[in-house]
């Protein structure tokens, strides 16, 4: 009763009691700002001295500067590695967050990422068996795709996962969640099964390139691929936003959902259609980059409740903005060679997820 | 008017309710009663849509399953028996989901201070802010009810009655608020809505509802006024049990109905 005078008390402006869309709001437009500096210091950080800074304001003031050489040569390392790195990183820090989201609230699960239904697994099956076949039994096929028959391989191994779970956990046009979990877990060690025969099989070259691609880097960023991947990734995350009411509802189970309204089938296969599009890309051009997924989201919802009206967007803008400073420290720390991502987003993911569960405990209900 | 024909419902090879006729008309109260495991909630998940089902469902006329989630839900809402959630939702945020179809039947504007209203009406005033899953299972039980509410806010709209479904709404619930919500259902009945509503207190029944229809083994054994169908005969034949209705207890033993309220 005390709590409820306070509420009521006069001169207090504030949000309706238990309303977090302000707060949410704030947040998100602070993550913008936070966005933009992560920008920034990926296109200003790296082995080379090149200064971004310059590059732009040449470009802006059309001066010409005094050693065109050099010039030259940090334009090309501004435009032909730095930006469509952190393009890259963008998209895919906003892929895996986003997806994130999606999947914990479609299966109503916190600890739900792309990584446990087995979407991740399937690309990585698909991509190693370019690397390790590429030159073998698989050899017309990466003659006639040539660059893009990894990205390609793990974009439809991916999705053929993904289809096979709707197909098995499909039974009269209903979709049962939990079995879809659960196939997914099983074909999830199937698909690594295969993909551990193939490491057996791989020469010591390609097991390098397997170990690299696996733990995730963005090192591979080039226009081409931002061609190819991009404009999958903005499609399937520009269909997200029309799913957040109808999260929101599936929060209080799927049949409550129905009855408030929502089309459940239509948007748990949009959802899944989506996520495994967009993960299937990112996977292909970028590895397997852990913790975004699951961290991300997590934060958010601590930080601004699990509204996916305000989840999406914000999750998005976070992911994207960590995996740009995730990507600036492993380009850094160890250069002129770099780490891949993949161990810096666990490295430093990880432990914090653990002191989040640790500080929160009680509050988090499994 | 809610109308189910020849209602049949099979989960996993087994028939759980067999040819069930049911009608909850608007201006009513219709509780459906009998005892653990006779079909009640798998007969109001079949008249909800949530469960396939041989016969046919009619709301307001039209056919249950030719139409669309967002159409059947214009008409109706559903209090489920329980509701565990997954994510850590203040209880304006749940209630608010009840507003997601946008046709709670207020005027636009007052869509937004309608979770409060709703809160109030459910005695739990000052409890917007709190996190849904540290409230106790009355309250959470409570907390839905406002949800259900808001969704079918003006129990007529345009003309046409809407109803709500409600599956043992006051199970957890002291005898204070079993009065509150029971006085909500019989409030949304007299304003031209329709009530499906499952209950167990015999006495709550044959205070608020209009109509009753006793299940038993999944089929129907009586279906009218409590008058009608509260008799020594049914109860023992339906529940198994040799009481008597309107006796009183011998001695001075006390005994307390929701009948006595003032």
């Amino acid at each position: 009763m005390a709590e409820q005078s306070i509420a009521g008390a006069p001169g207090r402006a504030m949000a309706a009691d238990g309303d977090r869309s302000a707060r949410a709001r704030f947040v998100i437009v602070l993550l913008c700002v936070a966005l933009a500096f992560s920008v920034f210091l990926s296109l200003t950080a790296g082995a080379s001295d090149a200064s971004a800074v310059r590059v732009v304001r040449d470009w802006f003031t059309g001066a010409m500067p005094a050693d065109a050489a050099l010039a030259a040569r940090d334009q090309l390392i501004v435009y032909d590695i730095r930006i469509p790195r952190v393009l890259l990183g963008v998209l895919i820090g906003a892929a895996l967050a986003v997806c994130g989201a999606v999947m914990q609230g479609l299966f109503r699960n916190p600890l739900a990422d792309p990584g446990l239904i087995g979407v991740s697994a399937g690309s990585s099956l698909g991509a190693v068996a370019i690397i390790v076949l590429g030159t073998t039994w698989l050899a017309p096929v990466t003659l006639a795709l040539g660059t893009l028959a990894l990205p390609l391989a793990a974009f439809f191994g991916g999705l053929s996962v993904t289809l096979l779970l709707y197909a098995i956990a499909t039974r009269q046009g209903r979709t049962s969640v939990a079995t879809m979990l659960l196939a997914g877990i099983a074909i999830s060690a199937l698909a690594m099964a295969l993909t551990g025969v193939l490491i057996f099989m791989a020469d010591d070259r390609q097991l390098r390139d397997l170990t690299f691609w696996q733990l995730g880097s963005l090192a591979g960023a080039t226009w081409p691929k931002i061609g190819t991947v991009g404009p999958v990734i903005v499609l399937a995350l520009s269909a997200m936003p029309f799913l957040s009411r109808g999260l929101n509802a599936l929060a209080l189970g799927e049949a409550t959902a129905g009855h408030l309204g929502i089309p459940v089938q239509r948007l748990k296969y949009t959802a899944i259609v989506g996520v495994s599009a967009a993960v299937g890309a990112s996977v292909a051009v970028s590895g397997g980059i852990g913790f975004i997924g699951i961290v991300v989201p997590h934060v958010l919802r601590l930080a601004i409740g699990p509204d996916n009206r305000y989840l999406l967007p914000a999750s998005a803008l976070l992911g994207a903005s960590l995996l740009l400073l995730a990507d600036s420290v492993a380009r850094t720390i160890v250069a002129p060679a770099e780490l891949p991502i993949g161990i810096v987003t666990a490295v430093a993911g990880a432990p914090f997820f653990l002191w989040i569960l640790l500080r929160k405990r009680g509050v988090i209900d499994l | 008017m809610i109308e189910a024909r020849d209602i049949s419902v099979a989960i996993g090879g087994k028939r759980i309710v067999s040819h069930v006729d049911f009608a909850a008309r608007p201006g009513e109260v219709s509780a459906v009663v009998g005892p653990n495991g006779s079909g009640k909630t798998t007969l109001l998940k079949a008249l909800t849509g949530e469960l396939a089902y041989t016969g046919a469902v009619t709301l307001n006329g039209r056919d249950l399953s030719a139409m669309k989630p967002v159409e059947a839900a214009t008409l109706r809402a559903v209090l489920p028996q329980s509701t565990a959630l997954s994510f850590p939702f203040t209880v304006r945020e749940i209630v608010r989901l009840g507003l997601i179809g946008g046709r709670s039947g207020v005027l636009p504007g007052e869509d937004a201070r309608l979770p409060e209203r709703a809160l109030a009406r459910v005695d739990l005033d000052g409890f917007a802010g709190r996190f849904y899953q540290e409230l106790s299972g009355g309250e959470q039980q409570r907390v839905q009810l406002a949800r259900v509410l808001c969704q079918v806010w003006a129990p007529v709209l345009e003309g046409r009655p809407r109803y709500l479904f409600l599956d043992e709404p006051v199970s957890s619930l002291d005898v204070k608020h079993q009065l509150i919500i029971m006085n909500i259902a019989r409030d949304f009945a007299r304003r031209g809505g329709g009530v499906m509503a499952i209950l167990h207190d015999l006495n709550l029944t044959a205070m608020y509802a209009d109509r009753i229809f006793v299940l038993r083994n999944g089929e129907l054994a009586a279906a009218g006024p409590p008058a009608d169908v509260l008799n020594d005969e049914l109860i023992e034949r339906v529940f198994d049990c040799r009481l008597k209705v309107g006796a009183l207890p011998s001695g001075n033993m006390p005994f307390v109905l929701p009948q006595s309220a003032a």
